[in-house]
């Protein structure tokens, strides 16, 4: 009977496990970048911004394309995608990580996301801290990073090298639906 | 005046001309462009468009990148997330759509449409994703069958 009741709380848990929800897409995230310089202010946004979260195997996929940031000027968007990002050979940008101690069921965590972030071609080791939040089972994730220019070997010709900061910050929301592949 | 100063000045207008073209009027000019009375480039149902991307997406970014485009679909979702003005329309499968970032000049029109209308919108063509993305969009609540 013992033995009966053991197999049979396996199978329930299994198949609990089988049909619960595991992954959730943001189709719109939002992810802002800004670079203070002394002679502007640089700042663009893209709100359609695609991103897959696993709570089960804890890994998180971002992808974007370069060509939607949106600058408040015509001629930064120009420079953006033709002189710096080059957009028609790079077109998206990339990240893929793991949500260390990630727990699926906490209301709210701060975590590090340590991923890979590919950026004009270049991929580099990236440790990103992120507030995760859970909502009646969906989940947004929120936060800020820094990445340096010269690490993703984006060149600034010296000109205008007082326009762009050397440092740039993102700023990143996602909000997650589930999703069912 | 002699001929020789006449025809400096004459070049130094010019490039000070085409330098205000080339750099000043752009820097002022807002990203924000309204396409109610620009004609598009290409016309396409949202169906074929996503069928498109998923065959061969680098023949596609060629035909539709960065080019003004009216797609014909039906409203799968409209939504206000980020503070942005969106219409979502049906792709070809369950996974796919095209997302369209609405203009802020068609807010009103926006939300009047219903699930399932059959619309059309011009937009600026982004690329892909999961999902086609369209900036810039305006609404015709009326495409031409």
């Amino acid at each position: 009977m013992n033995k009966f009741l053991f197999f049979l709380i396996i199978c329930i848990i299994n198949i609990y496990d089988f049909t619960a929800q595991n992954q959730f897409i943001a189709r719109q995230g939002q992810i802002t970048f800004f670079s203070y310089a002394s002679v502007e202010n640089i700042e663009a946004q893209n709100n359609q911004v695609l991103s897959i979260l696993d709570v089960k195997t804890k890994k998180v996929a971002v992808s974007m394309l370069m060509r939607a940031f949106v600058f408040k000027k015509d001629l930064m968007y120009e420079h953006f995608n033709e002189s710096y990002i080059e957009s028609d050979i790079y077109p998206k940008a990339t990240f893929e990580g793991d949500i260390l101690n990630f727990d699926k069921n906490a209301t709210r965590q701060t975590k590090l996301i340590n991923g890979v972030l590919n950026i004009h071609g270049i991929s580099k080791e990236t440790k990103i801290k992120s507030t995760i939040e859970n909502n009646n089972g969906t989940y947004s994730i929120y936060g800020e990073c820094k990445v340096l220019v010269k690490d993703f070997d984006i060149k600034i010709p010296p000109i205008l090298s007082s326009n762009i900061a050397k440092s740039i910050t993102i700023k990143f929301k996602f909000q997650y639906q589930p999703y069912d592949e | 005046m002699n001929k020789k100063s006449t025809f400096f000045y004459a070049i130094a207008l010019l490039l000070i001309l085409v330098n205000i073209y080339t750099y000043v009027i752009p820097y002022f000019q807002k990203s924000d462009i309204n396409l109610e009375n620009v004609n598009f480039e290409a016309q396409i149902n949202s169906d074929d468009l996503i069928a498109s991307y998923l065959s061969n997406e680098n023949k596609t970014n060629t035909n539709f990148n960065g080019k003004i485009i009216e797609v014909t679909g039906n409203v799968k979702e409209v939504t206000f997330l980020n503070n942005r003005n969106t219409v979502i329309l049906y792709g070809e499968n369950k996974d796919s759509g095209i997302i369209c970032d609405v203009h802020p000049s068609q807010i009103e029109k926006l939300k009047l449409l219903t699930i399932h209308q059959k619309i059309a919108v011009k937009g600026i063509c982004k690329g892909f994703l999961k999902d086609v993305i369209l900036l810039n969009c305006i609404i015709d609540n009326q495409p031409n069958e």
